[in-house]
């Protein structure tokens, strides 16, 4: 069994098991958790590296994600193709602003604002900028929380589409679809991949 | 001082800043001092009320998987939505990648969790295999975040309202069932920290490691 003093628990850097939430002593490089032996977190130039490779994964994805129709409407044999914005302006016009607001802030805020928290994260331990870590450890949790609900504009699709699946009239799920489900599935995988330590310790 | 000294801190998920733990009363929570987060509760019967919470949400999970969400009737023709004509309709349309996506994020991983839950709380409520009760709550901390079934409930409401004007809906047993979960959720995630389900392991198992 591991023998500390409490000087030193105070003074080494603790960090917080992502798994099971015991406190460990951070010793640098790979780190184990004494509660679930879990690992912690890799090397922090892997999971630096990992983070990187992941978002920029999801900011080609997000490309096609909005290029490419999300939905096609088929109406009588003739189809129509509608995009992220092309949908929330359509609603917008029929007076939907509630929904229209919830769909933009979903598909076009969330994305754009994980990337934006990410990059700057990166950044910021990379570059030591002098920022608070308090408020970066917010920023990685609140990334975490709000990164699912991307999701909504694709279940929305996937719901219409059985929904709406009539001889004159149908809907069915477009090429940005898929796009734009890997782009949140990757955008969710870039920050579980960034190790906290990076925020305390720096690059 | 030995390793378990270690168990007198908890760091917050949110801000993690460092605490030193304290003993709580009955009825007491221990909040961050930087940020307001929950950090752990004083529960009684912890294991008990938490069993007897996802047991009834899965039942909630099951019926929602087996009947119908929502019906429309545009015309005198009626559609229904569960969650097998999801699968079936994006598959049919060869979107293979949102089809397994889909069936992950509000199938698989939702009802693997919930089961995971309940099996590990028979299992500490009877003081057995903790190894197997490790694995499964190391299971259900990793696939915590992929599981989407609150946001699938906001997609039906919010594609509700985009058919509001077009259509009559009518809701089904599926889509309270549904409601009954989400709550369920809401309400143990407000109650409950996954901290505290790992310290009444702790407490369990230390016990009975303790008694051999």
């Amino acid at each position: 069994m591991r023998i500390y003093t409490e000087s030193q628990i105070i003074k080494n850097n603790l960090i917080r098991c992502p798994i099971c939430e015991a406190t460990n002593i951070d010793t640098g490089g790979k780190v184990v958790c004494r509660r679930c032996n879990e690992r912690i977190h890799d090397y922090k130039s892997i999971s630096f590296h990992k983070t990187v490779a992941f978002l920029i994964t999801a900011m080609i994805l997000y490309i096609p994600a909005n290029l490419y129709p999300i939905l096609l409407t088929k109406k009588f044999g003739v189809v129509h193709e509608n995009t992220i914005l092309g949908g929330i302006m359509h609603l917008w016009e029929a007076g939907s602003y509630p929904i229209a607001l919830i769909i933009l802030f979903a598909s076009v805020f969330v994305p754009i604002l994980k990337f934006i928290f990410i990059i700057y994260l990166l950044i910021s331990t990379k570059y030591n900028l002098k920022s608070s870590k308090v408020d970066r450890h917010k920023l990685f949790y609140i990334t975490e929380v709000i990164g699912s609900w991307s999701m909504v504009d694709v279940f929305v699709v996937a719901i219409l589409s059985v929904l709406i699946h009539f001889s004159l009239i149908e809907i069915i799920p477009g090429r940005g679809a898929t796009a734009f489900a890997l782009m949140v599935f990757f955008t969710i995988l870039s920050a579980q991949s960034f190790d906290i330590r990076l925020i305390k310790d720096g690059y | 001082m030995k390793d378990s000294k270690l168990d007198d801190f908890i760091i917050c998920k949110k801000c993690h800043t460092l605490h030193r733990k304290i003993k709580l009363h009955h009825g007491t929570k221990a909040l961050c001092q930087q940020c307001n987060t929950l950090l752990y509760r004083y529960h009684q019967n912890f294991i008990d009320r938490l069993l007897a919470l996802s047991l009834v949400e899965f039942i909630a999970l099951a019926i929602s998987f087996t009947f119908t969400i929502i019906k429309i009737n545009i015309n005198g023709i009626y559609r229904g939505l569960d969650f097998s004509s999801i699968f079936y309709t994006i598959f049919h349309n060869q979107y293979y990648i949102v089809g397994v996506i889909l069936l992950f994020l509000i199938f698989i991983f939702p009802t693997v969790i919930l089961l995971s839950l309940i099996l590990a709380l028979i299992l500490m409520k009877f003081n057995s295999s903790k190894y197997l009760v490790k694995r499964l709550l190391i299971l259900i901390a990793k696939l915590s975040h992929w599981s989407m079934i609150d946001i699938f409930l906001l997609s039906i409401l919010v594609a509700m309202v985009k058919l509001f004007n077009y259509a009559q809906l009518d809701f089904d047993v599926a889509f309270i069932a549904l409601i009954l979960v989400i709550l369920i959720d809401i309400f143990t995630l407000k109650r409950v920290s996954f901290y505290d389900i790992w310290e009444e392991y702790e407490n369990i198992y230390r016990k009975s490691d303790n008694k051999k």
